[in-house]
This record gives structure tokens, sequence and C-alpha cells, in this order.
């Protein structure tokens, strides 16, 4: 079916279905919403009932640990898979196994990329696009030009690096210009440079009204890039929001104090955030972690100074990681696919 | 159509087509040179000699040329079916597809018409190569090759050529479904020559069942295929009327693409 058909198709089944009331329109300002969304293999449950809500023209990070559901969830949201309850809206309308049209709108790049290895970068890309949507003339070496890949455009994939193989996967999820795009860690094997190119190009997509959703373990990537975040564990979403917003609700301020001053700068900043808000480290000796926003951090110095203890030092820390961890618990998913717990940390430690 | 085309610019490209119509043409051309090289070797009986030169001998030399296509290039369909269908689930490519809306059964069925076309182009190409090799090993033989322009043969060879694309086309469905519900690649292809061997092992003790499988079948369909004349496959065991096995040809061939179809339509993608 040409673009031009699916347009017109597109607009008599939002008519027919705006007549009935049946599902959402653009007024919302989702891009993408999950309800309820389960999805098991086995006895093992990948998906609990996943709610996500992706803003229009927003970045939207999606962190999980290992075996959270962000694959499961990427599968469904391409109909790869299907759910086993739940629903889905892609750009405003239900997606089922009988809407493989609302896909012409999407770009993905689902796990590792897939190409024919026999094929060349450029005849890849003119292969990948005989399917779904209509690409115009001229956007595959549009494409190659802005992934850096012009040049071994005409080389088999099978002699491309990781890297190049992720680049030429970001060009395949672009090639129909899509309304929304869908990146499974897009960032593996990228160089710095690469890492940087990529998040320029996602941010001016979102500019140009694009939404990207983006599932990363790159957590300072996503921090950079996203404007807004979901994380999930043991699939469920156990937090959404603007990422400024939840960092700064989830922000950490670490005071350092003299080694016999721990305990009565704990007692002296208990009132601020409530005493469980107040840790140490043995690890750290000295210093002090206060759950808090960091617009708040004055406050601690001056608590402590009422107190009669001087802060020998004092940071501000509000990064992705550290809500990552507080929220994911930083271990692993039953039944999922484990992590690392490195050498300083592993379960028996706990 | 440009998804048929695109199948048939990946086959074109791809390395396993060229090997396989290489192996073929390669091996038909050995086997008729070297059986004119040696045909006037000492101790061989007339009748011997009879049925070695006839492979050489125009016209009956383009049936026996057919023969030896559909006996050995069916086990070479089957390879390649499967290599093909299982390439989309190994290297994921399948997956692009259907990400980017694709139907899954209109993709399957477009991939398996371009092997069916692909298939068309390398009988054709092997029996041309196999009519020069015949005619370098007539040569070798001093057999006359005046049988070369028969008419009644040169008449009847589009219809036999439709019946043997269709049985070699069937076998390659078979080994196409074999792969899509392997899921692989090498699962698709070890399946495809386990079955092909199998089916002309259980001839031995199952004449009666084996006869109606798709390799025989296949075998069978061929209307000039003599029934002790087949590479493989169980042509042996041929006792059909030659328009009953292609009926059956056409029953495993559907059947073979339903199967893949339906399969592929109600996967989960998960690789």
């Amino acid at each position: 079916m040409t673009r031009k058909a699916y347009s017109r198709d597109q607009r008599l089944r939002q008519a027919s279905a705006l007549d009935k009331g049946t599902f959402m329109t653009d007024n919302d300002g989702l891009a993408l919403a999950t309800r309820g969304l389960r999805k098991s293999y086995g006895s093992h449950v990948a998906l609990a009932g996943l709610d996500l809500s992706v803003p229009r023209g927003k970045i939207y990070g999606f962190l999980g640990p290992n075996g959270a559901g962000k694959t499961t969830t990427m599968r469904l949201l391409t109909g790869l898979i299907h759910p086993d309850a739940g629903s889905i809206e892609l750009l405003g309308r239900p997606f089922g196994r009988r809407d493989r049209h609302r896909l012409y709108d999407v770009g993905a790049l689902i796990e590792s990329p897939s190409f024919y290895p026999f094929l060349s970068g450029r005849q890849n890309l003119r292969e990948v696009a005989t399917n779904g949507a209509a690409v115009t003339r001229g956007r595959v070496e549009e494409l190659l030009e802005l992934t850096g890949l012009i040049d071994r455009a005409r080389d088999k994939v099978s002699t491309y690096s990781l890297g190049m193989k992720q680049r030429l996967g970001i060009a395949a999820a672009l090639l129909s210009d899509p309304t929304l795009l869908l990146l499974d860690e897009p960032a593996n094997g990228l160089d710095p440079a690469g890492i940087v190119a990529m998040r320029e190009t996602l941010r001016h997509l979102a500019a140009i009204g694009k939404t990207v959703l983006v599932s990363s373990h790159l957590l300072a990537e996503v921090q950079q890039m996203a404007d807004v975040v979901g994380i999930i564990a043991a699939g469920r979403l156990v937090r959404e929001g603007p990422m400024q917003e939840l960092l700064n609700a989830e922000g950490i301020v670490r005071v350092r104090v003299g080694l016999d001053e721990v305990a009565g700068a704990a007692v002296a900043l208990a009132p601020l955030a409530g005493a469980a808000a107040v840790t140490s480290s043995a690890a750290e000796p000295g210093w002090l972690s206060v759950r808090l926003a960091p617009d708040r951090t004055g406050e601690v110095n001056r608590i402590l100074a009422g107190a009669g203890i001087w802060a020998t030092g004092l940071e501000t820390g509000n990064d992705l990681e550290m809500l990552f961890l507080e929220l994911t618990g930083g271990a692993p998913v039953a039944g999922g696919e484990g992590t690392f717990f490195g050498m300083a940390g592993s379960r028996a430690a706990e | 159509m440009s998804l048929f085309f695109s199948g048939l610019r990946k086959l074109a490209r791809r390395q396993a087509t060229w090997v396989t119509l290489g192996l073929l043409a390669g091996l038909l051309s050995l086997i008729v040179i070297a059986v004119g090289a040696t045909s006037n070797r000492p101790g061989a009986s007339a009748m011997e000699r009879s049925a070695i030169l006839s492979l050489v001998t125009f016209p009956g030399a383009y049936d026996q040329i057919l023969g030896f296509i559909l006996g050995l290039g069916g086990l070479f369909a089957v390879i390649y079916g499967a290599a093909i269908a299982g390439s989309e689930w190994t290297w994921g490519t399948l997956k692009n597809a259907v990400a980017r809306g694709q139907s899954r059964s209109r993709y399957t069925l477009l991939t398996f018409a371009s092997v069916a076309t692909a298939i068309a182009i390398g009988l054709v190409i092997t029996f041309v190569i196999g009519v020069i090799a015949a005619l370098i090993g007539a040569a070798l033989a001093g057999v006359s090759t005046s049988g070369l322009t028969d008419t009644a043969t040169l008449g009847r060879l589009p219809g036999q050529f439709a019946r043997g694309w269709l049985a070699i086309a069937e076998e390659g469905a078979l080994g196409f479904a074999i792969a899509t519900l392997a899921r692989s690649q090498l699962a698709g292809i070890g399946a495809g020559i386990a079955l092909y061997f199998g089916e002309s092992f259980a001839g031995i003790f199952l004449p009666d069942i084996v006869k109606y499988l798709p390799f025989n079948v296949a075998n069978a369909s061929l209307a000039t295929q003599s029934a002790d004349g087949g590479f493989g496959g169980g042509a042996q065991l041929a006792s059909f009327d030659p328009n009953v096995a292609l009926g059956l040809v056409v029953v495993w061939l559907v059947g073979a693409l339903l199967v893949a179809a339906v399969f592929t339509e109600r996967a989960e993608i998960t690789g």
C-alpha cells in the first residue's frame, strides 16, 4: 500500500472510529501509550501490567535492569510478539494483531541490527525499503551520509564493525521518516563521536516534532538526551515523568564532616528529610548522604552550621544512576537475566 | 511486486545461489562427459554400452538430463529452500520486515515466489549446460547427434520443463517450510536432507506409503521419467500416472507453503 493510499485509509478508519468513540485521539498529546500490558513466556512473567505514556515530540528514556521487560515491550510495540492482555495505542490509535499498517509511521531498531551479510550497506537499506511505508527517492543516500557510512556503503555488511552495523540499523529505522522512533540500545558499539552525533540527531528529530523512545543502559547518555524518563522493574513501571522533575524530587545531597561528627550531623539533618533519608557509608568515612532536592543544599549547610558542625565538603548528586539504582534496587529481576555484582558487591556481602 | 523483485535481487547476489547452480551443472557436465569419454572401455557388454550411451544419445538424452536435474536437483532444492527461509530467522531480517508493517504471510509467500523463479532460471541454465555436455560426450563417444533436432521431442520439452519446475519447486518448498518451522537455517537444511534420504530409505520397507511422499511424487511427475531412472528420492517406487503424480506435487507444494505462511503469521518473533 502506498503512503498516499494509507493516508486515505487512515482518515477513513479514524473517522469511523471517532464516530464510535472507540479510541483516543491525538488530543491527549501521547504518541504512544500502553495500558495494563502483560506478557509471559511460559511461567516467566516478562511484563506484569505495564502502563507507559510517551508524549509527542519528546525523547523518552526507557530504562530498566536486565530482564526487566524493555525488549519485550519493544517487540510488542512493533508487532513481533503479541500481548497476553492489555492494550497499545500508537500515535493515538489502537494497535493490535490486524493493525500492522500503524507501523508505517514507526521506525524501529530492536535488539541487534539485522541485515543480509552478503549485501552492502546501501543494498541492505534499499531492500529494507521495499517493506512497509514508501521511501522517498534519495533517502537511502541521505541516511548513509547522515550516519557516516557513505564511504563504506559499497562494502558488504559482513565486513562492518558492530558500531557500523548499529549506525546502519539507525539509518534503517529512519528510512520512512517515521513519526515515532523506537530504538533499543541504539548506542551499542558506537564510539564517543558516534554517540554525540546520534544524540544530536535524536534531539533534532524531537525538535521537529518526532517522538523518540530510547531504551538504554547508558544512564548518563539518557540523562543528557531524554526529556521524559520511564523506569521499569520486574515488568512494571516504577517511575515515569519529566527528567528534571524526577531528578529534583529524587536528588541527593552529600556532605562531608569530621569523622567524630558523623553521628551528630545525622541527628541534626534528620528533621530536614526524615531520619531514613540520611545515610552514611563505611566505604566513605565522614560522608553523609541526604535524599533531598539539590536546590535545598544551602539548608543542609545552614543546619549543620547551626549545630556547630562545619561541613568540609558539599556535593549535589542528582544523577539518573542514583535514581535508577534506588528505584530498581540495583538487584536483578527475579526470573530475569540476572546482573553483574562486581567483586566488592557480591550477593553474599549484602 | 517490489517485494518479489527484492527477493530475486537478494538471491542473485547470494553466494548460495551460484554455488548450488555450479554444483548441479558441474556434476551433470562431469558425469555426462565422463560417460562419453569412457563408453568405449573394453569389457562392456553391448547392453551396458547401450544403457550408458543413452545419456549422450539424442533425443533420449533430453529426458535423461531432465531426469538427472530432477533427481539430484531435488536434494539441492530442499537445501536451497531451507537456506533461504532459515536465514530470514537466523539473521533476523524477517524481524525488519514485520517491524516495518509488512504482512508476514505476504513476505513469506513472495520470498518463496522469488525462490521458485530462481529455480526455474536455474533449471533452464542447467539443462542448457547439460545438453552442451551431452554433445561433447556424444562427440567423445562417437555417437551421432542427429536426434538433437527431433521435433516431436523438442515439442514436448516446454511441458516437461513445466513439470520439472513444479516438481523441483515442490521440493524447494518443503525445505522452505521445514526451515520456517525450525526457525533456523542449519536446522532446516539438516532436517531437509534427513527427510530426503529418510524417504528413500523408508521406501524399502513401506513402498505403498512412501510412493505418496513428496520426493517420490516429484520424480514420478515427469511424464517420460523411467521407473528406475531417478537419482535418489525414491523414483524407483514411481508407479503413478505422471498426471496423478503432478497433482500430488501441487498438493505438497501448496501444503508446504500454507504451513510456512500460517506458522510465520502466528509465530512470536523473539530472535
